[in-house]
């Protein structure tokens, strides 16, 4: 008798497969961050949740029928009912058959979950605030980085580094035999891998203020993408970073300083005068975070529709802030006007005044016509390469 | 105790067997950890190329594998010699029973006609195609393998059973000539000269394909442009798909007569003490539990109605009706259906009342391609329809018709577009899912790709996938 175990010489493969699938999963998440960045489920979660992974994502892909066939199925029982009685609700009955009669049924079953700091940490690896310089004070932020330092035999597969690894399998090959140095049959032996040091980089304070628009013209959709975007920013900033403070800033036709989690909750009311909140989040700055102490960033978010009269108060004002912040960025949104009659009555809104006026490079401005843009915004206001 | 112990006892069992009329594949028996059992059931055979779907079923595996209801594994492959798997964790009176369950598969993989023309040296062959795949993958990498593998997958349930594994290519296109005696009556029919009446000139493989094809890999391996690599994988997918197939399909009847022969063959078997008997008779009812108010255990549902053809039979033949026992109809049946046939002949009406089955549907019908899937749209309440028989056997085979896939067939090759048709109007395509595999078929075919389905309606609708993507025409 043999032993299948050592006959059939196979490595186990269910644990290398479902690494892979692991793999494919992540590689899902990160296609589809587009989608997730603006996914409502993902938004109202406290953080902490696990979030599900839509299986459409990740599966088998065939062709498969639509949803109508599984309305029907067998159960089991003696209870007299006439034809209609409800016999179940929901979740009680589980859906029938299914999951037990075959595997082609049963791969519906499999959905992922992932947490929510994975996904943040996937979507914000390659970000940074912008600028960010040190500065004397007494309270630094810091930031870690994993900085790959030495070569070692032994380690963990995914952190092969390959070069080494066909140098050492080169050698090998060239030792024995021919002589040729030639990369082939690539032996444990061979692996190198990479080992890694975590750094710790300290940098000045950062102060991140947030503006939001909250003004009439404000619809529901047009703060839902503020709001996403400033969901975002703030726990890429919490994740990124362990010294940081946030200051949130609504407005209409005056601004004030809320707390964070009235921030997320918002209505919208009133006219709109862009130009209060910058003036607040000035002041705010010069009493509280002077720049040779500190790295500012402001970053605002509105729709364009400002009272004209007070464009030229922005304009001023998000000068001044320049000269006080590392940053400011400006992101406006710009899908269907609240009046509905934008296409034919075309007034410049404060992005065109913006960049008529401003020529600064460290002024950021962006367009966000859809949700899908969040991310590409995300991107632009935080991925840009600074560090010398 | 221990191996040997229950090695002999199999041993003692399969001669119990033997004297009832069963005929076996000689047996291998394997001890393996849990991890190997698992690893076999999310494979489906010992060894096999590697792909990352089995890698979720083997973590689904982790978390949920069971026999019928109960918590035991037992895995036989079909092949001559067969191999079976017992848990080295099982206890030894749980593997004696499992070694019994097997010899009940293995003559059904031996003698069911839906097996005839099975691989039997499966094992083997795939061990051998694994490490094929395995050189490709190390030439090609993982990713482009593993996608052609997913594209693969997409297709391969798509089988032309009554053509089989083995086809030529289609006819090439020539004018055959045929000649053939005039008849009777032919001179009535004539007008004018007579001897060309009895020569017929066809053109044959002039149309690509010249009956629509149901095998889509079959078709794609042959007559897409790929490289011999491609044509390979595409093939040992198809071919293991083909393997899968019988066993897809005799579900019910395959562990309903495993359960009925195990429990025969321990009612008889009398080397055990009567703990022993205790403890079988424990997971052998857990084996052949019900199941839930709505999911129906197979295991259960196939060994009572092998209960109720033997009572049955018996009966007959003791009243002279019948020329064959009990045992013998059973193994009869096992032979000659698969689940379809099996409970259109064998669950009656009485059974099926006994048993307490019913239909439900659900008063919240989920709406077609509903997007987002959420629970709330998905199940709505479920309300009781009837107790009709028909339409009972029609939802339990509902899941394994066609092989889970809709109905599609490729109708026409038109220059460089292929043309699908859907033709089950059951229900409408998945559009997501359509779009996906579209663009799979697209890749392998390199010309646009046309699909003919309906929607809710039945109205015509046509899906199309070129190089600017999908679109709906």
């Amino acid at each position: 008798m043999t032993d299948f175990a050592d006959a059939w010489a196979f490595p186990r493969r269910g644990k290398r497969d479902s690494a892979r699938h692991a793999e494919r999963v992540k590689k899902a998440i990160r296609e589809n961050l587009r989608d997730l960045v603006t996914d409502a489920s993902i938004i109202s979660s406290d953080g902490k949740k696990k979030i599900k992974i839509p299986m459409r994502y990740l599966d088998n892909y065939r062709f498969k029928h639509g949803d109508n066939k599984n309305t029907e199925g067998v159960g089991q029982g003696d209870s007299t009912h006439n034809p209609g009685d409800t016999i179940a609700h929901d979740g009680t009955g589980e859906q029938g058959g299914d999951n037990k009669s075959g595997d082609q049924e049963g791969e519906e079953l499999y959905e992922e979950e992932v947490s929510m700091a994975e996904i943040i940490d996937m979507m914000l690896e390659d970000l940074g605030l912008p600028w960010l310089e040190k500065k004397d004070s007494a309270v630094e932020i810091e930031t870690e980085n994993i900085k790959f330092t030495d070569i070692s035999e032994i380690g963990q597969l995914s952190n092969v580094d390959k070069k080494r690894t066909a140098y050492e399998n080169m050698k090998r090959n060239a030792k024995t035999g021919t002589g040729n140095a030639k990369i082939k049959n690539i032996r444990p032996e061979d692996l190198r891998y990479k080992v890694w040091e975590i750094e710790k980089e300290y940098h000045s304070n950062a102060a991140v203020y947030f503006l939001m628009d909250r003004s009439g013209s404000m619809d529901d959709d047009k703060k839902y993408i503020a709001k996403s975007f400033f969901f975002w920013l703030a726990h890429f900033c919490r994740t990124k970073y362990n010294h940081v403070e946030l200051i949130f800033i609504a407005h209409d036709t005056v601004a004030k300083i809320v707390p964070e989690k009235d921030f997320f909750k918002i209505t919208n009311s009133g006219g709109t005068m862009c130009s209060s909140a910058y003036l607040l989040a000035l002041e705010h700055i010069e009493q509280n975070h002077p720049p040779d102490m500190w790295n500012n960033y402001v970053f605002a978010f509105s729709d364009g529709d400002n009272f004209s009269s007070d464009n030229k108060k922005c304009i001023s004002t998000v000068q001044d802030l320049l000269e006080v912040c590392a940053a400011v960025g400006y992101g406006e949104i710009d899908i269907d006007s609240f009046f509905g009659y934008s296409g034919s009555y075309h007034w410049s809104t404060l992005h065109d005044e913006f960049s008529k006026s401003i020529d600064h490079p460290r002024f950021l401005t962006a367009s966000v016509q859809r949700k899908d843009d969040i991310y590409d915004c995300l991107k632009q206001f935080l991925g840009i390469e600074t560090h010398e | 105790m221990g191996r040997e112990y229950v090695l002999n006892a199999i041993a003692d069992i399969e001669e119990l067997a033997k004297q009832k009329g069963l005929d076996c594949f000689p047996t291998i028996f394997e001890f393996v950890d849990r991890d190997l059992m698992l690893e076999a059931c999310s494979y489906g055979l010992p060894a096999r190329a590697r792909h990352w779907s089995y890698g979720r079923s083997y973590q689904h595996q982790k978390l949920y594998g069971e026999m019928g209801f109960s918590k035991v594994y037992e895995i036989v492959f079909n092949n001559n010699p067969a191999y079976a798997f017992l848990m080295n964790t099982n206890t030894d009176i749980v593997n004696i029973m499992v070694g019994a369950h097997v010899l009940g598969h293995n003559h059904f993989f031996k003698n069911n006609v839906m097996f005839k023309n099975t691989d039997r040296n499966m094992i083997f062959r795939a061990a051998e195609r694994a490490r094929r795949v395995d050189k490709y993958i190390e030439d090609l990498g993982l990713d482009k393998v593993e996608h052609l593998m997913d594209v693969g997958f997409a297709l391969h349930h798509h089988i032309d059973w009554h053509k089989g594994v083995f086809r030529k290519k289609y006819p090439k296109k020539s004018v055959i000539k045929n000649t053939y005696k005039p008849g009777e009556f032919d001179d009535l029919l004539k007008f004018g000269k007579s001897k060309e009446r009895c020569v017929k000139y066809r053109t044959i493989g002039e149309k690509l394909p010249p009956h629509p094809e149901k095998d889509l890999l079959w078709f794609l391996t042959n007559y897409a442009p790929l490289e011999d690599w491609e044509k390979d994988i595409l093939e040992i997918i198809r071919e293991e798909s083909y393997y899968f197939y019988p066993i897809a399909i005799t579900k019910i009847i395959n562990e309903g007569y495993s359960s009925f022969i195990h429990a025969e063959l321990m009612n008889e078997y009398d080397k055990i003490s009567e703990e022993e008997f205790l403890e079988f008779a424990k997971v052998h009812s857990g084996v052949v539990s019900p199941g839930q108010k709505f999911s129906i255990n197979p295991y259960y549902l196939g060994f009572k109605i092998f209960t109720d053809i033997k009572e049955k039979w018996d009966k007959m033949h003791e009243r002279g009706e019948s020329n064959i026992t009990g045992i013998q109809k059973v193994i009869q049946v096992a032979n000659e259906e698969d689940d379809a046939s099996f409970l259109r002949n064998y669950l009656t009406k009485e059974l099926a009342r006994k048993l307490g089955l019913f239909n439900y549907g659900y008063k919240h019908k989920r709406k077609p391609n509903d997007e987002n899937k959420n629970i709330e749209s998905k199940y709505g309440i479920i309300e009781f329809k009837d107790r009709d028989l028909n339409k009972i056997i029609e939802n339990i085979l509902r899941p394994t018709f066609n092989y889970g896939v809709p109905l599609i067939q490729i109708v026409e090759v038109d220059g460089d577009s292929l043309i699908l048709r859907h033709t089950d109007t059951t229900d409408t395509l998945d559009v997501k899912y359509c779009t996906k595999t579209m663009e799979y078929i697209y890749e392998l075919w390199g010309g646009n790709i046309e699909l003919h389905t309906h929607d809710n309606e039945l109205n015509e609708i046509v899906y199309y996938f070129d190089e600017g993507g999908f679109s709906i025409l």
